[in-house]
């Protein structure tokens, strides 16, 4: 069952061992209204997306950087990665491309908390009372936001050191979302990062009102809903 | 034991038989000593039958709202369940035949006779815990403890007409506590309670005539001064007043009955859902304990098994969430009805006691001037 903040923040500094949290204290305390305002409706823009084949390729070529050179050891030299790096990195890039799979975004916000919204996922929630980041905690993982000036934050600890993070970035005219997803795992040396874009919609009302009951499950009208 | 019994008639014509019933004729006072038979308030045959008033329950929601997540608590169901679950203590301790009138009341009667009073420690659809504490018009603590239980199966079987399904037990516990605790007291004391309660009733009403018949000790406790005279005048008319505000906590109480028997059902089917999802968590986490995976660490498998562990545990959470939304949805319009109606019949009993309030200081202050 979920468990309290303490325990929370002993998880972020040691689950993630060799890993440094991603969220620091400051990022989990804002003062005032919440630094930016992400809601809406969010459709992904394929063509601004990182191609993952590059990214791959951007990867394969920093893992090879961090491979020690044989003539200077304890410096970095550049060299063939080992087949279980490459398997890691495979692993972790297609983790990142399923996670990042979802084509729409649906997020609400209010005073306390952001929720966002993914078809065929878990919808990620940040909660803050009174400035302060919430977590939510279970023996499945770990999750905390933050706010990042004014990046919105969300990190998930998985167990063996399996963590995924997104940064959720507004335009400056409101009508563009990137996201970014970096996986990473005690398995693998390197992360693997992948940026998301999403273009803003507005959702076409729909000519039925429908909510949802226990009884009746989704019960809907085009005049006013009567039970 | 309702306050009026037999066929229903209707509310207001309740009242005006009441009310066109209070002597106004003037006579001396005779005032009796603290020891003397209390006739005056009481009957003989009451003393089995104390009156009961059961307030709606404090829901037991922390102020601290980061905290209702932890705990699992869910705001708005716990305030429906605040107001449904002392109707299922009224029907346990009616069932029993050993009470007078047992009434649920909006707000604490203080000088009810007696007053059960509750909090929801826990309710997660398995289990249910409530603190309860009684205590008479005296100040005496009948009971303050908790009790829990838990929650009975779907087709248990259910002994009241709602057909709600709750735990039989947790409710007749608090029913043999409560009878244990009347076991032992005396007729005298359950006398004197009963005589509390009406003086506790009438001092509030007419200060001026009623300010003088109990002491209160610093412990909160109350005890009789004095009674009043057996034909006291004032006596009836405060019995006649405290009628008519029962009939309208009758009627506040027939709304809670109205409320139960309407989204018992609904209730249920979201105590089932609540069930089955602690059931489903625990299951859950003893196999995630025994769990061995063959996909090698670090492996895409290994990795999209840990992340959809998460994922399931997520959306069987939010799905919970979005079921508790349902079920407001439904209860709301009930709920609100019932509010409305309860706060009409409550507003009409705040006018009417300053009406009466008034009144009855007047009159007192003629008898009085009459007399001298």
């Amino acid at each position: 069952m979920k468990r309290t903040w303490s325990t929370l923040v002993l998880c972020l500094s040691m689950v993630g061992c060799s890993q440094n949290p991603v969220i620091d204290d400051e990022m989990m305390r804002f003062e005032g209204p919440m630094p930016a305002d992400l809601s809406g409706s969010w459709e992904r823009d394929y063509a601004l997306d990182d191609e993952i084949n590059a990214v791959l390729r951007q990867a394969y070529y920093s893992l090879s950087r961090t491979v020690p050179d044989q003539g200077y050891p304890g410096r970095p030299g550049v060299a063939a990665p080992s087949q279980k790096d490459i398997s890691s990195l495979m692993a972790l890039a297609r983790l990142a491309e399923l996670i990042t799979r979802p084509d729409e975004l649906t997020i609400s916000q209010n005073e306390h908390e952001v929720s966002i919204a993914r078809k065929d996922d878990f919808a990620m929630l940040c909660a803050f009372y009174d400035g302060v980041a919430k977590g939510i905690e279970s023996v499945y993982g770990t999750e905390i936001c933050g706010w990042d000036g004014q990046q919105l934050v969300s990190n998930l600890l998985l167990p063996d050191g399996l963590q995924v993070t997104h940064r959720f970035t507004i335009s400056a005219d409101r009508k563009q979302l990137r996201v970014v997803t970096t996986v990473s795992s005690s398995t693998s040396r390197i992360p693997f990062t992948l940026r998301r874009f999403y273009k803003k919609f507005d959702r076409p009302p729909s000519k039925f009102n429908c909510i949802e009951t226990l009884s009746m499950k989704r019960v809907c009208s085009t005049g006013e809903i009567e039970l | 034991m309702r306050f009026i019994a037999g066929p229903r008639v209707p509310l207001l014509a309740q009242i005006a038989i009441l009310l066109i019933g209070m002597p106004l004729q003037l006579s001396a006072q005779e005032q009796l000593p603290a020891d003397a038979d209390a006739t005056a308030v009481t009957n003989a045959d009451r003393l089995e039958a104390i009156n009961v008033s059961i307030a709606v329950f404090d829901p037991g929601v922390p102020d601290d709202q980061s905290l209702h997540r932890d705990l699992q608590v869910f705001p708005r169901i716990r305030e429906i369940e605040a107001r449904l679950l002392p109707f299922v203590l009224r029907e346990a301790l009616a069932a029993t035949n050993s009470w007078g009138a047992v009434r649920v009341v909006p707000e604490p009667d203080i000088a009810a006779e007696l007053l059960v009073s509750g909090t929801i420690v826990r309710s997660d659809g398995e289990s249910l815990q409530l603190r309860i504490r009684a205590v008479d018009a005296s100040g005496r603590v009948w009971l303050d403890k908790e009790f829990g239980g838990v929650m009975a199966g779907k087709y248990a079987p259910s002994d009241n007409d709602s057909g709600v399904q709750v735990t039989p037990a947790l409710y007749e516990a608090i029913a043999d506590s409560l009878q244990q605790a009347r076991a032992q007291l005396d007729n005298k004391t359950l006398t004197n309670i009963v005589a509390i309660s009406l003086l506790r009733y009438a001092n509030a009403l007419a200060p001026t005539a009623f300010g003088d018949h109990l002491d209160r000790a610093a412990d909160g406790t109350f005890t009789i001064r004095r009674l009043p005279a057996r034909d006291d005048p004032m006596v009836e008319r405060i019995k006649r007043i405290r009628g008519a505000e029962y009939v309208i906590t009758d009627a506040v109480d027939e709304k809670f009955q109205e409320l139960h028997s309407e989204i018992a059902s609904i209730y249920d089917m979201w105590r089932e859902y609540r069930r089955k999802v602690v059931a489903y968590q625990t299951d859950n986490a003893k196999w995630l304990q025994n769990r061995r995976s063959d996909a090698p660490r670090g492996s895409y498998e290994a990795m999209v098994n840990l992340y959809d562990n998460y994922k399931m545990d997520r959306i069987t959470e939010q799905q919970q969430d979005s079921l508790a939304v349902a079920f407001n949805n439904e209860v709301g319009p009930t709920i609100a009805a019932m509010e409305a109606r309860v706060s009409e019949l409550e507003g009409w009993v705040d006018q009417q006691y300053a009406e009466w309030q008034r009144l009855l200081e007047e009159l007192f202050e003629v008898e009085t001037r009459l007399e001298q």
